[in-house]
């Protein structure tokens, strides 16, 4: 299955809502630490092998790049998360230099975290490392709400798939809050792990089902009626679960990558719920994504400057 | 960079929970656990050529003290020898050299540093480059690699010299002045007194290690080191000597080149050992025939950072993977080897079967059978080439020369044998051990295996 090496690590990979074969990679040099960040907009390429995948465009950025997604109202826009704290608009049908399309700058730290509005698809949230949470609109030059209770790094921040107006987000202070934007504070908090929290997302079929993701090396399901105790507990990681995708076709299937290298498929119902391991990142895994157009199709990057895509079942270096 | 540090510092939390994040106080994930490299069979370094190899590694015969081939030789010209084999057979420029460390024993500390200063002029090299000695007793010479690893490591300079000398007949073991009596009320001070022989027969009757069994160590030393000899194995690793002997009859002096070991006896026999008294408990096991022969000798060992030794060309004979210094009860000194080794090697992130070949020093049979059988060796792993009951003990050369003997042999064994251990105990109860890996062993940096199948199960579960 197709492999696309990166200059840089790698650190989130999204399918386009619009297109097959399109994916957008977000990469930053030296591990994120210190360097320069790119962002590759990426075509599979059918039935062409190992070598299936070809460069759209690529657009660089001074500061690396951690997160990124697409806009869900336009095929050829996506937003990315600096770590300068700026969060960057790319037109992929534009070239290099008339991009970025916009740039908003308000984040004091770095930017973690981005996510599209897939109901309304008018807005967009990002979360920093400032410990707040940013809404914004393409229309406005400002943000239109800051949403400032987490009292550590906010990692993660995902829309609602049902509610125009709920979002969760995952956090350091080792609680995730669920918010709805027409409230002036969030509306629940839950302390879902011990450790610190780096990703959370919400189940694509049952509105009041989420997974979170911990330094702990395990992963929880919760029903957020009744949050005292967690639906289930995925434990198998050997380290921190850095990301966490809810299948976009299976109601209790979900993918997490990890700190240990290795990409993970678990179907949390079920009695064994590792369905499969895919160790083919020879550095920390941590982004990972699902097409919502392909059933099975799966994406992987890590630090190791590879961009994996393959059919679930199959080998990702075969 | 406060900006890259502060990253650092939040992405490290992911990997290495703080206690405060931790009610419980104990972190799930701890940070040595990871300097072990997760025991997988190869380190970060090999890929980043950072980590220190060793080029070369040669020694003198080992000469029976007194009696032997280097009775009438000054000390210094045995590690002159070995200095030079260095610099001739490698073409080593020696102006590159950052240090060398000489391990040694017996000789009075300020007089043997200035004889192995002057034997480095003597092998040729400039006054640029210095030279210390260290003693740690009998793991002088490997301490010497040691230091010289971790100076390299820590950046103090590229390429370095770890040497062992002794001459036991130039300087015997003795105590200079009088004796504190505050050690009559400590025991463990009082202890490190006692001779070494006296810790041997502690060991055999503390462990159970039964005279029978010595001799039987030191007969198949002895069987091992006369085949390896008439095969020619050590032609590689001895650097001939040539000196002059005396006549003790005449007082003749003739001039002789000495390149073989000359204190094995092949004849040696349970029934030829089973005659001797032993010597230092009159109802003990120890007897001179299964103890380490008092010898003199000399060894050295050419350490330098990997790509180093890529950018000059110079051959990678070994890894130099990890070391372990240990204390044990000075009674029983001679079981330090039972737990140095299992420190070096853990901290190599290796376990005790990883290990293709041992070089354990056997000061007294006792001892070496009793660590054998403590880690649960396998014979044919162990000392194949013999060991000092049939080479010598010269202190502090048995370390340099261990390195040596252990590199040639893991070279002629080829690629099955990756890894080596080199080990002693240390008089006063101490042990060192130290873990090497063949030059050409090294994984590159793979990606991971295809995954044959799933068997349902997270790796928590299997293991």
């Amino acid at each position: 299955m197709p492999v696309f090496k990166t200059p840089f690590s790698g650190y989130a990979v999204r399918f386009s809502p619009f297109y097959e074969g399109r994916l957008l990679v977000a990469t930053s040099q030296n591990f994120g630490i210190l360097g320069n960040g790119r962002l590759h907009v990426l075509d599979l390429l059918p039935s062409a092998g190992a070598a299936g995948i070809s460069e759209v465009a690529a657009f660089d950025t001074a500061d690396g790049v951690y997160d990124c997604c697409w806009s869900e109202s336009h095929d050829s826009l996506a937003v990315s998360a600096v770590a300068d704290g700026s969060l960057k608009l790319w037109d992929a049908s534009l070239p290099p230099s008339a991009n970025p399309v916009r740039s908003f700058r308000e984040h004091s730290r770095e930017a973690h975290s981005v996510d599209w509005n897939p109901v309304r698809r008018d807005s967009f949230l990002s979360a920093s490392w400032d410990d707040s949470l940013k809404l914004w609109t393409l229309d406005r030059p400002a943000s239109l709400r800051t949403f400032r209770e987490h009292s550590y790094c906010v990692y993660s921040v995902v829309w609602s798939p049902r509610h125009a107006d709920v979002f969760a987000s995952a956090s350091g202070d080792r609680t995730v809050r669920v918010w709805d934007v027409r409230e002036p504070v969030s509306t629940l908090v839950i302390p879902a792990h011990d450790h610190e929290i780096l990703s959370c997302d919400w189940n694509k079929y049952d509105e009041c089902c989420l997974a979170t993701a911990s330094v702990d090396k395990t992963i929880r399901v919760w029903d957020i009626r009744a949050t005292r105790a967690p639906l289930a507990n995925l434990a198998g990681h050997g380290y921190a679960v850095r990301r966490i995708r809810f299948s976009p076709h299976r109601e209790s299937v979900l993918l997490s990558c990890s700190y240990d290298m290795t990409v993970c498929m678990w179907d949390y119902r079920a009695e064994d719920a590792l369905i499969a391991r895919y160790d083919h990142h020879t550095e920390f895994a941590v982004g990972i994504d699902m097409s919502v157009l392909v059933e099975g199709l799966i994406a992987s990057t890590g630090w190791d400057e590879f961009v994996y895509v393959w059919q679930h079942g199959t080998d990702p270096r075969a | 960079m406060e900006k890259a540090i502060d990253r650092q510092r939040v992405l490290l939390q992911h990997l290495r929970p703080s206690p405060s994040s931790s009610p419980n106080g104990s972190p799930l994930i701890s940070a040595s656990v990871c300097a072990a490299g997760d025991s997988a069979a190869y380190q970060r370094n090999s890929c980043f050529g950072d980590d220190v190899v060793v080029v070369a590694a040669y020694r003198t015969a080992i000469c029976k003290s007194k009696r032997g081939g280097f009775k009438d030789t000054y000390p210094e010209e045995l590690l002159t020898a070995v200095l030079k084999a260095l610099l001739d057979k490698t073409n080593l420029n020696p102006n590159d050299v950052g240090d060398i460390v000489v391990g040694t024993v017996l000789a009075p500390g300020a007089q043997r540093a200035t004889e192995c200063r002057m034997a480095a002029f003597y092998a040729g090299f400039p006054e640029t480059v210095p030279v210390r000695t260290v003693n740690r007793q009998c793991s002088s010479g490997l301490q010497a690699v040691a230091d010289v690893a971790a100076s390299i490591k820590a950046g103090f300079y590229n390429i370095g010299i770890g040497a062992g000398l002794e001459s036991m007949t130039t300087n015997s073991m003795s105590w200079d002045g009088s004796i504190n009596p505050k050690v009559n009320v400590f025991q463990q001070a009082q202890n490190c007194l006692l001779p070494m022989g006296i810790t041997s027969e502690n060991v055999a009757h503390r462990y159970g290690v039964t005279r029978q069994e010595q001799d039987q160590a030191a007969v198949n030393s002895h069987r091992k080191a006369a085949a390896a000899t008439a095969a020619g194995k050590f032609k590689e690793e001895i650097i001939p000597v040539t000196t002059k002997v005396v006549d003790p009859k005449t007082g003749e002096e003739k001039q002789v080149t000495i390149s073989v070991d000359d204190g094995i006896r092949p004849e040696t026999s349970i029934s030829s050992l089973s005659k001797l008294k032993p010597v230092f408990k009159k109802d003990g096991s120890t007897t001179a025939g299964n103890s380490s022969q008092v010898s003199d000798g000399a060894g050295a060992v050419l350490l330098m950072r990997r790509d180093v030794a890529m950018r000059k060309g110079f051959p990678i004979l070994g890894v130099f993977r990890s070391f372990a210094a240990v204390g044990v009860d000075p009674a029983v000194m001679g079981v330090g080897p039972a737990v140095a080794i299992p420190a070096a090697v853990k901290s190599a992130g290796l376990q005790i079967e990883d290990i293709d070949l041992f070089e354990i020093n056997e000061a007294f049979a006792s001892q070496f059978v009793y660590c054998c059988k403590k880690l649960e060796l396998d014979a044919a792993k162990v000392n194949v080439n013999g060991g000092a009951i049939a080479l010598g003990h010269p202190l502090g050369a048995t370390g340099a020369r261990s390195v040596s003997t252990l590199l040639n042999e893991m070279k002629r064994r080829g690629k099955d044998c990756r890894f080596g251990v080199i080990s002693m105990c240390i008089g006063t109860g101490m042990g060192a051990a130290a873990v090497f890996e063949r030059g050409d062993a090294t994984d590159g940096l793979t990606n991971a295996r295809r995954m044959q199948s799933h068997n349902l199960l997270s790796k928590d579960a299997i293991s």
